[in-house]
């Protein structure tokens, strides 16, 4: 009886051993740079590419020549801007 | 003839000679040639190969299951947790839509990493079309749960009135580029990691016994590329459900 109980106590060690090396694993796997620089140059991007998009088909239609895009083109950066503070609250909380 | 004869052993092989498009004969159209392509035929490699992974590894449906029994299970669990974790309970309906763009990725992507084979997910039209469907669906689904209710989506709450003519232009802004940043990041990664892996196969040969270098950076990189191709995959699928998690819960 004495045995088998030793076992079961050394059995849960093992497990408790193997779970804390997971869990400090889960922590270490981090994103490397190449990816995280491309995931905050893409929202940067897009968000110009619309703004100067907007801005150019507005300038097209309402004959404002060079205000529209002027004006889209600060909103699609700030647009830019916007998302990468929120990609990177969302990357904190984490 | 001569011309290949004369650059025998420099044979010039571009590194974008992987992402052209060769149709197997024509279907003239209207708006234009809809003929079966080599990237149409990876999309039919990669839903056949899904298609015939998750039927055959659980038809046996042991309780105890086999290793690819596991295999088809824990990439069930692994987008049922995902959407459970971003989205809650109510994230089960939506469960179909999101496994099966990912596993559709997921697949072209590694089958993209097969020798001689064609990574479809290297044309921005096709993830644009991906991201496309998922930015309408998404917009449609806002607009049945919430109705018109859905534009105030746009609105910061807490915020003053005078800010609001300049920062709804912001929001609106920033909604319309998810599905450009959404396709861009994934066909960006493919497009340069496959251009960087040709480019320095390029580099081999023409070193002559220093060419171990580069290939022993290939090797390394191919690894990576795995990867990637696994972690874009991922990256679809969370945003995927974020946006549906948006578009159910308002702010």
């Amino acid at each position: 009886m004495n045995n088998k109980n030793e076992n079961i106590l050394k059995l849960k060690e093992k497990i408790k051993n193997i779970e804390k090396k997971q869990s400090n694993e889960s922590q270490k796997k981090n994103e490397n740079g190449a990816s995280f620089g491309f995931k905050i140059s893409t929202e940067l991007v897009a968000a110009l590419i619309i703004g100067v998009g907007i801005g150019l088909i507005v300038d097209n239609y309402l004959g404002t020549k060079p205000f529209g895009l002027i004006i889209f083109f600060f909103l699609g950066s700030f647009a830019g801007f916007l998302n990468i503070y929120r990609v990177m609250r969302r990357i904190e909380k984490q | 003839m001569t011309s290949s004869e004369e650059n025998h052993g420099t044979e010039k092989h571009s590194p974008l000679e992987q992402f052209e498009i060769s149709p197997y004969g024509h279907f003239e159209t209207r708006i234009g040639d809809l003929a079966f392509t080599n990237s149409s035929l990876a999309m039919v490699i990669t839903v056949l190969a899904i298609t015939l992974f998750l039927t055959l590894t659980v038809s046996t449906k042991s309780i105890i299951p086999s290793r690819m029994q596991l295999m088809s299970e824990m990439s069930y669990n692994f987008i049922a947790q995902l959407l459970n974790d971003t989205v809650g309970n109510q994230g089960k309906k939506y469960f179909p839509f999101v496994f099966a763009i990912f596993m559709f990725i997921l697949i072209g992507n590694m089958i993209g990493m097969l020798p001689y084979s064609f990574t479809f997910t290297s044309h921005i039209i096709v993830t644009f079309a991906l991201a496309a469907m998922v930015f309408i669906g998404v917009t449609v689904l806002g607009f049945a749960k919430h109705g018109l209710h859905f534009f105030s989506f746009f609105v910061v709450p807490g915020l003053p009135w005078y800010m609001l003519p300049i920062l709804i232009p912001i929001e609106v802004i920033s909604y319309l580029a998810r599905p450009i940043s959404l396709s861009v990041r994934l066909f960006a990664n493919m497009l340069a990691g496959h251009t960087l892996l040709k480019v320095f196969a390029g580099f081999v040969l023409p070193l002559g016994f220093a060419g171990v270098v580069p290939l022993a950076f290939i090797v390394a990189l191919t690894g990576l590329e795995i990867l990637i191709a696994f972690l874009q995959a991922y990256v679809f699928a969370i945003l995927t459900c974020m946006y549906i998690n948006d578009a159910i819960h308002l702010h």
